[in-house]
């Protein structure tokens, strides 16, 4: 599967400049239901903050992942935090912390930080923000190496070359694989000029074509909302990260699990739940 | 008839019927829709201008007696919550839109009981006294059918008064799905049935009047309704040739009574590529970025939409159903442009006014609506007293010298 359709930097530069919006979503859905055909995978993250994780998990949640987010203060704080979220798991993946935050938080030692989160019992880095890491393969390598897998790519801010940024993420998998999934839309955005639905489009379907060495291109649907991301799984993404998982969250009337199911299936796909492993949940 | 046939038609610029079109809604690829109706768009637009207008929706009461079950902008007569915008509150909010560039006011509201016809021609000529080439798009449909029951004057003689008052066009407005089964189910049968909207925008056609049409999709309609309603229009039309655009949108549903969820991206995309393929006849077709966001907004360019509607410097109807998104001139210019069209200015009438005017004269940036009254804010418009008051609440407020009562807030 993996390198049947290569692009070139080029031909994803055009892409990414392209203005035949439905031409490029078509592109990309085809290649997105070559790899996946209707299949649509979503999972529900309960995300809990390294300096407050509760102490049980809610009854009203269900969730395949609880993610820890924020950026700890000291390694015994980061390992706290993670030892506290196992006990919440029931079931669900743990998740924690940004590869970059932990490259802060190392100070250079880092091998000892990821021993010690390893040893706290963590599994799965939560993200590993590309644009945020300097030498990502070898940050990758080192958590590897500590037995942690890094399983999904984000972009933080994004970039002024996006082929390039995309083209340097297969090029990192080439080099350290267990890359599962991609997220290429930036996680930071302008108030004042926010990304397009072109661009952003463009950049799914880019990425799909682009990085064919990552089975999965994920979109986020709390930070890109249902319409958007719903559109972004039609020209070449195949996953949703970060669906609520407390029920009657968002102050809808449906759950969120009701709302990821209704859209994925109004976008003529089929919704599988998963959870932090990327394993479909039963 | 196969798909492949009816997009060989939709190519040949021939007239698709109904049973073509509702075999294209369920069957056609999402990439094949929006394909065709980017063939009708460049057909009818060439050019490659995408339009916007800048102006603002302003609603000047939101008092109303048709209590539709999907609109939660409204309040009943004797609600404390209800207001009625005085004529210097309106003069305040066009100082403000010509400031930004504005050529006009969308003007609607609720079905007051207690606004005669000739508070609304006052308004209107105060209006055009004090702005003269100063644009009025106002009162939908429902609106000129509520005036005609108070007036008890015909439409033709309702829109003869308002247009000698001032109005220059009428907003499609209030068309929600045009077939009486789903406007009993919507409880909107009353303000006005299927027969009426229709009615109304013919009238207002011989009358010399442009206007565009709306449709709101996705509460209890089916398919097979959507599809009448823009057969209706293309009907009209064809009569007529008076609706410069159409404009769809998703039922909005939070803090409705009617409730339920709201249709998706996709569904939005998918109507909006159906509607630029049946309704040939039509000009130009909005984007509805205000309920479907900037994102989709802009992606409905390549769905067959060929103008970004309103800056709209002030929304208040979708807003209270949970829609709240904005947009200035600069944020619709650059979605325009990024997209690879030229933008331009219109007026109501589709005319092209020119380029951004932002780029003519620096103007601040606009990153939250305006709300037709700030929260708290209970002022009586003073031009109320001079009408007579027809509602038992409103006599009971004037008769208790404006003191408002428990009984009264309802």
């Amino acid at each position: 599967m993996e390198g049947m359709s290569a692009m070139s930097m080029e031909e994803a530069q055009e892409l990414l400049a392209g203005r035949d919006l439905i031409a490029i979503g078509a592109r990309g859905d085809d290649e997105r239901r070559r790899r996946h055909g209707t299949r649509t995978t979503f999972v529900r993250v309960f995300e809990v903050h390294v300096d407050a994780v509760p102490r049980t998990f809610p009854a009203t949640a269900e969730a395949g992942e609880i993610r820890v987010i924020g950026r700890p203060h000291s390694v015994d704080a980061a390992v706290a935090a993670v030892t506290r979220a196992l006990t919440l798991a029931a079931g669900a993946s743990v998740t924690a912390f940004s590869l970059a935050d932990l490259v802060d938080l190392a100070a250079g030692r880092l091998p000892e930080l990821f021993a010690s989160l390893r040893a706290g019992g963590l599994e799965l880095v939560a993200e590993a923000p590309i644009d945020m890491l300097q030498d990502a393969a070898g940050v990758i390598r080192m958590a590897h190496d500590a037995g942690l897998m890094v399983p999904r790519v984000t972009v933080h801010a994004g970039s002024t070359d996006p082929a390039e940024l995309i083209g340097r993420i297969r090029d990192l998998q080439a080099a350290v694989g267990g890359i599962r999934a991609f997220a290429p839309l930036p996680r930071t955005s302008s108030i004042a000029h926010p990304s397009t639905g072109y661009d952003d489009v463009r950049l799914v379907a880019t990425a799909r074509l682009l990085a064919d060495n990552i089975e999965s291109i994920q979109v986020d649907w709390a930070r890109y909302g249902p319409k958007l991301a719903q559109v972004a799984l039609t020209m070449g993404a195949d996953d949703v990260d970060s669906v609520s998982a407390l029920q009657g969250d968002l102050g809808r009337r449906r759950s969120p699990l009701e709302e990821i199911k209704g859209n994925i299936k109004a976008a003529g796909l089929e919704p599988v739940e998963r959870d932090g492993h990327y394993k479909v949940r039963a | 008839m196969s798909i492949d046939r009816i997009a060989a038609k939709v190519r040949d610029d021939e007239r698709v019927n109904g049973a073509e079109a509702l075999e294209l809604y369920h069957h056609a690829p999402l990439p094949l829709l929006g394909t065709l109706a980017d063939v009708v768009r460049v057909r009818k637009h060439p050019d490659g201008v995408v339009t916007y207008i800048i102006d603002r929706n302003v609603n000047y009461t939101n008092i109303c007696v048709a209590r539709c079950n999907f609109c939660a902008f409204y309040r009943p007569v004797g609600s404390g919550e209800g207001y009625v915008l005085g004529f210097e509150e309106v003069f305040k909010k066009i100082d403000e839109t010509i400031a930004l560039g504005g050529v006009q006011l969308l003007l609607q509201g609720g079905h007051n009981p207690d606004l005669p016809l000739e508070w609304y021609e006052d308004l209107f000529r105060a209006v055009k006294q004090r702005y003269p080439e100063f644009r009025l798009h106002a009162l939908s449909p429902p609106e000129v059918i509520h005036l005609t029951r108070l007036s008890r004057l015909s439409v033709p003689e309702v829109i003869e008064r308002l247009i000698a008052a001032g109005l220059d066009s009428i907003p499609g407005g209030g068309a929600e799905i045009l077939v009486d089964r789903v406007r009993k189910l919507l409880n909107c049968y009353g303000k006005a049935t299927a027969d009426e909207w229709l009615d109304v925008m013919r009238h207002a056609h011989r009358a010399g009047l442009r206007t565009t049409a709306t449709m709101m999709y996705g509460h209890v309609e089916t398919i097979e309704d959507r599809l009448e309603h823009l057969l209706r229009l293309r009907d009209v039309q064809d009569e007529s040739g008076g609706f410069t655009a159409f404009i769809t949108w998703s039922y909005q549903p939070e803090h409705t009574e009617l409730g339920g969820a709201e249709a998706t991206g996709i569904e939005y995309l998918r109507m909006l590529a159906l509607a630029r393929i049946v309704l040939d006849n039509f000009p130009s077709l909005q984007a509805s970025w205000v309920t479907q966001g900037g994102k989709v907004g802009q992606l409905s360019l390549a769905f067959g939409a060929n103008d970004m509607g309103s800056v709209m410097i002030e929304e208040n109807v979708v807003r209270a159903a949970g829609a709240n998104y904005c947009m200035d001139e600069v944020e619709i210019v650059r979605n325009i442009e990024n997209a690879g069209f030229i933008a331009k200015r219109r007026n109501m009438h589709y005319e092209i006014l020119g380029d951004p005017f932002f780029r003519q004269q620096s103007v601040p940036r606009q990153l939250e609506l305006a709300v037709a009254r700030a929260d708290g804010d209970t002022s009586r418009a003073p031009e109320i007293d001079r009408y007579a008051a027809r509602s038992a609440a409103e006599k009971r407020l004037r008769a208790s010298g404006g003191r408002r009562t428990t009984e009264q807030h309802g």
